[in-house]
Parts: C-alpha cells; sequence; structure tokens
C-alpha cells in the first residue's frame, strides 16, 4: 500500500517540478506587491487602483478579452459543429491547425500585413478599384478598440477551440440526436438537450484557457495594440522595466490582481463543474 | 371493432443494393399490440426507424389515423421510439428526464408526470440522476418519458437486451400490463420469440424484408406458413420445404401402434434441461440440421439414437397464410 502511494506521488513529480519555477515567480510577485523589502504595506494596491491609468487598462483587458474569447469559442463551436464528419479526416484537420504551429507574435506579424492600412488587404481592394486610396482602408490594427488584438487571438483560438471540441463532438451518440427527433423535439432541442452538456466542461476549460491567456498575454497587444488604452500586460511590462524602479512593486500588483481574477474565475467554473449535475454526466455517483 | 391507427402499405427500403423491407404491408388497430420476431440483422430496426421517421422509404407509404404521413418529419409524428439502450440524458434526474419528454412535445402537465412516475414506480427515485439507478429502472423511465410524450403508437427496438435475465423476466411481464392499462398501440420488436409471444397480442414473423406470416402464438405453432416459420418457432422438426412434424410426436423408440413410421438416424450430442425437462440435443445428418428435443427419460448408454415419427403426424406448411 505505501509503494502504491509513493508511486502515485512520484507521478506528481515532473508537474511539480515544472510548476516550481512559475510557483516561486507568483509567490515572489505576491510578497512584492506587499512592499516585502520596504516594508509591508498596501499602498501599491491603493495607488493602483487610483489611477485613472491602470483602471482605464483593466477594464479595456477584460473586456478585449472577453470579446476575443467569446467570439473564438463561438466560431469554433459553429465551425466543429459544421464541419466536423469532414474534420475526422486527416488532411482538413491538419489544415485547420495550421496557424497553431506560428507563435502569437507571428500571427501578430501576418495580421498586421495583412490588414493594416498599408497592408496586402488594402493594396488589393486599391487595386481591384474597391476603394480609392489605401488610407480609405478602415483602422484595423493599432486602433483603440481593440480590434487587432481580437482578430489576431480569434484567428489563432480558433484552431484550438476546435482542437478542444473535436473529440467530444466525435463521442456524442448519434441515437441521442434521433431520440430528440422521436420525442418531438427542434434542432434547437438537439443543441441544448445533447450537445451543450457533452460540451461544456470542455467548454469551461478552453474559455478559462483563452480568456487567461488573451488578458495577461504581452506580445501580441504590444504589437497591435495603442498606447492609450493600452492591455494590462503592456502597463505593467512597462511600469516593470520602466526607468523608474519605483514603479515595480505596481507591475506586481496589477499581474496578482490578474491572477486573482483568473483564480476566481477558476474556482467558479471548477465549483459548477462540480455540481452533482455534472459530476453525474460524466458517470459518477453522488 | 376498433379502428385502424396505423396502416403501412407496401413499404420498401434499401441501402444502396440491398433491399431490406420489401413490399412490407399491415395494419394496427387502436390499442394493438404487435411483435415482430427475427433474427438478428434482419432489418427489424430499420422498420423501426422508417416507421419513426428518422428514415425514408424508398416506396411504399405510411398512414396514421387514415392521414398519409409518409413525408411527415419524425419529431411531428406522433410516434415515440423506446431504443435498445436507455439513453436517458445523464445531467437530468429521472423527473426532468420524463418532464422533457412531456415539454418537448409541448404536452407538460404536472399530474401527467406524477402518474408516470408513479406507474413504473420510481417516485421515490425522483430525483436520481441515470447513473444512480440501476439499468431496469433506467430503461422504466426512458419508457415513462416516451410516455410522456403521448404518442399515438410506440415503437420498441429490442428494449430489454441489454438487461439481464432475471430482470428482462420481470420488465417483460411489467412493460405488456402497463401498455394494456394504458391502452397504447404498440409494435414491439425482438429476437426472442418467447418475448414476442409475451408482449404482442399478435406475433409477425419478420425474414428476407417481409412478414413471412402474422398470427397469435398458437396458429404461429400448430399452422406455420413455411419452413422459415416453423424453424424460428423452435417447436418443430423439419423435414423438407413443405413438411413438418411438432417436436412432441417424435419418440426415441419404437412406438406401439400400427401405423407407418418414418425413421431417422441421429447423434445425442447434449443434454440439458430446460424447464425442468431434460432435452436431448441431437444431430440428425439425413436433414442436414440439430434438433433439441423433450424427452422423457435420459438414455445415456449410448449416442446413437433413432428418431421415430408416425407418418400420420406429419403435417404440410400452409403456404400463403400470412395474407
Amino acid at each position: 500500500m505505501k509503494s502504491f502511494n509513493l508511486k502515485h506521488s512520484l507521478l506528481f513529480l515532473p508537474a511539480v517540478l515544472f510548476m516550481l519555477l512559475p510557483l516561486y515567480g507568483l509567490l515572489t510577485a505576491v510578497l512584492n506587491s506587499f512592499g516585502r523589502h520596504r516594508g509591508w504595506t498596501l499602498d501599491y494596491y491603493r495607488q493602483i487602483f487610483e489611477s485613472n491609468r491602470f483602471v482605464t487598462s483593466l477594464v479595456f483587458s477584460l473586456q478585449t478579452a472577453l470579446i476575443a474569447t467569446l467570439l473564438s469559442i463561438l466560431i469554433g463551436i459553429a465551425f466543429t459543429r459544421s464541419f466536423y464528419p469532414i474534420l475526422e479526416k486527416m488532411a482538413p484537420r491538419v489544415s485547420v491547425w495550421i496557424p497553431m504551429l506560428f507563435p502569437h507574435f507571428v500571427w501578430g506579424y501576418m495580421v498586421i500585413l495583412l490588414l493594416s492600412e498599408t497592408g496586402v488587404a488594402a493594396q488589393l481592394l486599391t487595386a481591384a478599384g474597391w476603394i480609392a486610396d489605401p488610407q480609405q482602408f478602415p483602422i484595423l490594427t493599432r486602433d483603440p478598440d481593440g480590434i487587432g488584438i481580437i482578430l489576431t487571438y480569434v484567428w489563432k483560438e480558433v484552431p484550438l477551440v476546435i482542437l478542444m471540441l473535436l473529440p467530444v463532438y466525435a463521442s456524442i451518440r448519434p441515437e441521442y440526436y434521433a431520440l430528440v427527433d422521436t420525442l418531438g423535439g427542434s434542432a434547437w432541442n438537439r443543441i441544448t438537450a445533447v450537445e451543450l452538456p457533452h460540451l461544456l466542461p470542455v467548454l469551461m476549460e478552453t474559455s478559462l484557457i483563452i480568456f487567461s491567456f488573451t488578458l495577461s498575454a504581452y506580445e501580441v497587444p504590444a504589437l497591435l495594440g495603442t498606447t492609450f488604452p493600452e492591455m494590462v500586460s503592456v502597463l505593467s511590462y512597462d511600469w516593470f522595466y520602466g526607468s523608474s524602479w519605483q514603479k515595480r512593486p505596481l507591475a506586481f500588483a496589477a499581474m496578482v490582481s490578474i491572477s486573482l481574477v483568473l483564480l476566481v474565475l477558476s474556482f467558479i467554473g471548477y465549483g459548477y463543474l462540480n455540481k452533482a449535475r455534472w459530476r453525474a454526466m460524466r458517470g459518477s455517483r453522488s | 371493432m376498433s379502428p385502424t391507427t396505423l396502416e403501412v402499405k407496401q413499404l420498401k427500403k434499401s441501402f444502396q443494393e440491398d433491399l431490406i423491407l420489401n413490399g412490407l404491408s399491415f395494419q394496427l388497430k387502436k390499442g394493438e399490440i404487435l411483435s415482430v420476431v427475427g433474427p438478428s440483422g434482419s432489418g427489424k430496426t430499420t422498420l423501426l426507424r422508417v416507421l419513426a421517421g428518422l428514415e425514408t422509404p424508398t416506396h411504399g407509404s405510411l398512414w396514421m389515423n387514415g392521414k398519409d404521413i409518409t413525408a411527415t418529419k419524425a419529431n411531428r409524428r406522433d410516434i415515440s421510439l423506446v431504443f435498445q439502450q436507455p439513453l436517458l440524458f445523464p445531467h437530468m434526474t429521472v423527473e426532468e428526464n420524463i418532464v422533457y419528454g412531456a415539454k418537448v412535445s409541448k404536452k407538460y402537465n404536472k399530474q401527467k408526470v406524477e402518474r408516470l412516475l408513479e406507474a413504473i414506480g420510481m417516485s421515490r427515485y425522483r430525483n436520481h440522476f441515470p447513473a444512480e439507478i440501476s439499468g431496469g429502472q433506467q430503461q422504466r423511465t426512458a419508457l415513462a418519458r416516451a410516455m410522456a410524450t403521448e404518442p399515438e403508437v410506440i415503437l420498441f427496438d429490442e428494449p430489454f437486451s441489454s438487461l439481464d435475465p432475471s430482470l428482462r423476466q420481470d420488465l417483460r411481464y411489467w412493460v405488456r400490463d402497463f401498455l394494456v392499462e394504458q391502452k397504447t398501440t404498440a409494435l414491439f420488436v425482438t429476437h426472442d420469440m418467447e418475448e414476442a409471444m409475451i408482449m404482442g397480442d399478435q406475433i409477425a414473423v419478420f425474414q428476407d424484408g417481409t412478414f413471412q406470416q402474422i398470427g397469435e402464438a398458437s396458429v404461429l405453432h400448430h399452422h406455420p406458413a413455411n419452413q422459415k416459420v416453423a424453424s424460428f418457432m423452435g417447436g418443430h422438426l423439419i423435414l423438407n420445404e413443405n413438411e413438418f412434424v411438432p417436436l412432441g410426436d417424435i419418440q426415441l423408440s419404437p412406438g406401439h401402434g400400427d401405423g407407418e413410421v418414418r425413421t431417422f438416424q441421429g447423434r445425442m450430442e447434449h443434454l440439458t434441461y430446460q424447464h425442468g425437462h431434460p432435452v436431448a440435443h441431437i444431430n440428425v445428418p439425413a436433414l442436414g440440421s440439430r434438433v433439441a428435443l423433450p424427452v422423457q427419460q435420459v438414455t445415456t448408454d449410448t449416442e446413437e439414437v433413432t428418431l421415430h415419427i408416425p407418418t400420420s403426424r406429419i403435417q404440410r406448411f400452409e403456404v400463403n397464410q400470412h395474407e
């Protein structure tokens, strides 16, 4: 019995080793945000939440991340739902996943090349005579509404959503659709009674992953964002590597606040999925 | 005379080259239960799927209460289907599953759900999830969910085949009583002749895409229409495509009568006991078949046996009886 437990503990070892560095980082960030070397204080949190620059940035970040997440999920569901019989074949599936091969900043550059005011799309539309001048092309990158950031993320994350949802769609027993039909249900009933309950855990996980990433990642907003409003990650980077060391704790306080938002969301999601109803979905008894 | 609820005319269904249903015609009167029995893979499920509207027939028409429903979609037909597996929604409780059937067909009322819960004996377990109840309880809940849509006809696709034998036996009687009580018109598909006899007022033997014979159990037993029906009933030794003899008239020792007797040599391969009687499993090379013959006493001294068949007992198949 003892060796059994030991074996189980050993299985956690790679994960623990892998997590050591980020956990150390998180812990140091938390300590520094409370002023570890200069006497314990809540002052840095007070400062950031009183700063217009941070609050605007936080709202902008949450809004951009939320829109990017929702659009990725909705487009991903629609795409998987419409094409999953085709996507079960190798070649179409691999071609859908191509954007996943590129790092985010490369994809960001691609979006700039394609959709900036001097980009390929603007040039093509001008050449085709649809617009008189490339300057008439709508501002889709480095715009104050975060359209460029959202576009890049959606483009990049939809393949991830498809990757996550495809096995779920493939595992839904077609008899359930026939059942809903014979009970008198519509196409909408098929979605709500059969598909969504199956998708829910994966959707929840995927949404959390995408939301966390889009909320806190640096390179895409740095490439495609403006200076005001800016994403929290860009602002924190600025505070962290800026000329004044005084502002470093502000960067820690900002990122710790973001981590807290994400932790709370994860716990809500986990708590919801752990309700008897969704445990029953996974076949376990309460 | 009860009115006709469901009428099927010249139904044909083929997948590519394979003809699964070949000009099937029959009627179901209101409140009637018809068992359809046939070997596995004979197309029974396809028949149900066509009736439910999940498959379109290649040819022929379906009529419900005098109205042509051949082109009506599955969700618009007053026909419910109970599947081989219970297919309960795993995230809904027993009660929610039944309520779902009622609501989705827009026939919800609280008393009806209460009555159904009561009828299937699941009131106590109404808040349990499917993973928390037994296979039999799941199948009863699935039946209540199908009944909650108040269908004109309810179709059963071997609903007990995934249950263990003792539970299956109990559930057969229970479902039969339930259907009779609710005056439900039903079509019950199975590959088990005993189950077909318990469940149906009439039994239709389905093979090669058509009904070989429809009738009550006693008619099918005493007057089988052809070799296929007789071999499926299992109560006869088939001598050739025209003649058969009831197993009860076969003796392993010479009879005392002075009538003409036909004999066949056989080899006893196994001895089993069914319903308290020994049954000899005899291979008869001359007929190219094996027969399970109930015997009075066990003769273990030799494997070689002779079947004695009085000629006067040999009967002929009643061809064309099924129309």
